[in-house]
C-alpha cells in the first residue's frame, strides 16, 4: 500500500473515481481457447489488465528431483511482459514474480485432481500483457479456466478477486490509483461451489470489521465472475447456445 | 521436450514435395491468413498484435531517456528484443534466454534498424546529454511456425504507431515517433528438397535449413540470416530471393492499411 492516505479517491455519496460504486466491479471478460499452440487456453480482461494463460501437459516430470510418487505437480509461471507496465520491466523472474507463481501454483493445486498424474507435471503460463493492479487475480482466475479447457479434471473452478480500502472505506476491487493510495488490500482465491478458500493475501489495515465487509464484497463478486467463467466455456463447448 | 516421431515426418513431407504438395494444402509460396491489429495493449506507447496462421506475437514499445552513447552524441537509440517464453510452444523451457530467442530478437533487430526506418537523430534531447531509447519487446504468445515473420511484421507495426511520452517526462509534447519506411522479412525452409515460404510448425521439425531475409521499401535487402544445419546453391537463393520482393509487397500493404 502507498500510505498516500490524504488523496481523494472516493465522494461523498460513495462514486469512485471512475465513477463505480463501492462493491461495484471492473468490466471483466474471458475467452477460451485462443492460444492454438497450447493444450488449454484463455484471455481474461479484467479492467485494463489484459493476462493470457497457456496449459500444457500433463507431461513427464524433469527434472526428476521435483517428481511426487503420488501426485501431479504444477508448473506455474507469472510473469508480466516489459511492456505491460508504465515503465518498461526489465525480462526475466523477479522475487515479485517468484512469490506469486508460487501462491498461485499452490492455489491451482488445491483444486486440480493432481493425484490423478502421479510423477507428470502440468505446465500453467500466465502472461500479463497490460497491467493495471489485481494481476494476480487476473491470472489465477484465468489459469482455472484454463485448466479447464486443456480438460484437466478438476473439483472446481476458482475465482480470485481482491477487496480493499481506500479513505477509510471499504472497496471492491482496487484499481491502479486506489491501489496506489489505498489503505489496505485483501485478495482471495474462492471454490464457488463451496466457497473454501484456496489462496489469501492481504497488506495494509483492517479491522475485523472491515475484514469481514471486504469478504462479504468479495464472496459476492465470485459468484459474479465464476458465471462469466462458465460462460466463457459453454461457448467454446456448445457455441454459446447454453 | 524430444519430438520422437521426426523420421516419419520427414519421410512424409518427402513424398509430398515430390508432387508439389505441402502438408497443409498450401503451395509452395502460399502464405497463412494474417490478422494484424495495432494499439492493443495501454501500457505501451505503440503496440501490435500478429495472427499469422495459429501463431500468435504481441509488440510493444516503451521509451526512456539515456545518456546517448559518447560517438554518437546526437542519436537516440533502438533496443529490440524477443521473447521466446515457454508460454509459446511446449517445446520452450523456462529459464535465460535460449540462444534461439537471441537470434530472433537480433534478427529482427538488424532488419528494422539496417533499414534506416528510424530517424535516429529525431530521438535526440539535448545533444551529448540525453536522447529518447527506443525498446521493442517482442513477445511471442503461441509458435505454430514461422514466428520471425511475424515477430517482424508485429515489430515494424508496433514502432509505426508508437507516440514518443515527452509530456510524461516533462519535455514537451507528445509527438508520433518518426518511422518513414516499412522492412519487411521472409523467411523460408528447406522442406522435403526444396524451399517453401512461410513454414508451418510440422515443416519446421521436418525440415532442415531455413533463410531469412528482410527486404526495404525500394526492394533493397536489410538484413539476411541462414539458420540450422544445411547447404543452398545460389540459384535456389536467386529464386526465393525474387519471391520475397513479392511476398514484401503484400505485407507492407497489410501494414500500411492498417496504421496510416
Amino acid at each position: 500500500m502507498g500510505g498516500y492516505g490524504d488523496v481523494e479517491l472516493i465522494a461523498k455519496d460513495g462514486t469512485r473515481l471512475d465513477g463505480r460504486s463501492v462493491d461495484e466491479l471492473r468490466p471483466v471478460s474471458i475467452e477460451v481457447g485462443v492460444l492454438p499452440a497450447a493444450r488449454g487456453s484463455c484471455r481474461m480482461t479484467w479492467g485494463l489488465n489484459i493476462a493470457e494463460v497457456a496449459v500444457y501437459g500433463p507431461m513427464e516430470a524433469h527434472p526428476r528431483k521435483i517428481q511426487r510418487p503420488d501426485r501431479a505437480v504444477l508448473d506455474v509461471r507469472y510473469n508480466m511482459a516489459p511492456f505491460s507496465t508504465s515503465d518498461r520491466i526489465r525480462p526475466g523472474f523477479n522475487r515479485r514474480s517468484r512469490e506469486i507463481s508460487k501462491v498461485t501454483a499452490e492455489a491451482l493445486e488445491s483444486i486440480v485432481m493432481v493425484e490423478m498424474f502421479p510423477r507428470s507435471k502440468i505446465r500453467v503460463e500466465i502472461e500479463i500483457l497490460c497491467a493495471e493492479a489485481g494481476t494476480r487475480c487476473c491470472g489465477i482466475t484465468a489459469a482455472a479456466v484454463a485448466l479447464a479447457d486443456a480438460g484437466i479434471p478438476m473439483k472446481d473452478l476458482l475465482v480470485s478477486v481482491a477487496a480493499g480500502k481506500i479513505n477509510d472505506v471499504v472497496v471492491l476491487d482496487l484499481d491502479k490509483a486506489e491501489d496506489n493510495y489505498g489503505q489496505a488490500d485483501l485478495p482471495v482465491g474462492i471454490l464457488p461451489n463451496s466457497k473454501e478458500i484456496a489462496f489469501l493475501q492481504m497488506d495494509g489495515d483492517l479491522s475485523p470489521a472491515e475484514f469481514d465487509l471486504a469478504m462479504e464484497y468479495n464472496m459476492k463478486a465470485v459468484d459474479e465472475i465464476h458465471k462469466i467463467q462458465i460462460e466463457a466455456l459453454r461457448s467454446k463447448y456448445t457455441g454459446g447456445d447454453n | 521436450m524430444v519430438n520422437i516421431v521426426p523420421r516419419l515426418l520427414k519421410d512424409q513431407l518427402t513424398k509430398l514435395a515430390e508432387k508439389d504438395l505441402r502438408i497443409d494444402g498450401r503451395g509452395q509460396f502460399e502464405r497463412r491468413n494474417i490478422d494484424l491489429e495495432i494499439d492493443v495493449l495501454s501500457n505501451a506507447e505503440g503496440s501490435a498484435k500478429v495472427v499469422w496462421g495459429g501463431t500468435i506475437v504481441y509488440a510493444g514499445v516503451k521509451f526512456a531517456l539515456r545518456e546517448p552513447y559518447p560517438d554518437r552524441p546526437a542519436d537516440g537509440s533502438l533496443m529490440t528484443s524477443a521473447e521466446l517464453r515457454p508460454v509459446a510452444n511446449v517445446k520452450y523451457e523456462p529459464g535465460p534466454p535460449s540462444a534461439e530467442s537471441i537470434e530472433l530478437g537480433r534478427v529482427v533487430d538488424r532488419g528494422i534498424r539496417e533499414s534506416g526506418c528510424i530517424d535516429m537523430e529525431s530521438l535526440c534531447v539535448v545533444p551529448g546529454e540525453s536522447v529518447w531509447n527506443v525498446n521493442l519487446d517482442i513477445h511471442v504468445m503461441s509458435d505454430k511456425g514461422n514466428i520471425f515473420d511475424a515477430c517482424a511484421l508485429a515489430g515494424i507495426a508496433a514502432l509505426k504507431t508508437a507516440t514518443v511520452p515527452a509530456n510524461r517526462f516533462d519535455i514537451g509534447e507528445d509527438h508520433k515517433l518518426p518511422v518513414n519506411k516499412i522492412p519487411i522479412m521472409c523467411s523460408y525452409k528447406r522442406v522435403g528438397g526444396r524451399f517453401v515460404y512461410d513454414p508451418s510448425e510440422e515443416e519446421e521439425l521436418g525440415g532442415s535449413e531455413r533463410i531469412h531475409i528482410t527486404l526495404g521499401d525500394d526492394g533493397h535487402v536489410h538484413s539476411l540470416q541462414k539458420g540450422l544445419k544445411g547447404t543452398f546453391s545460389t540459384a535456389e537463393f536467386a529464386e526465393i530471393f525474387t519471391n520475397a520482393g513479392k511476398q514484401a509487397e503484400e505485407l507492407r500493404k497489410i501494414v500500411e492499411e492498417m496504421v496510416i
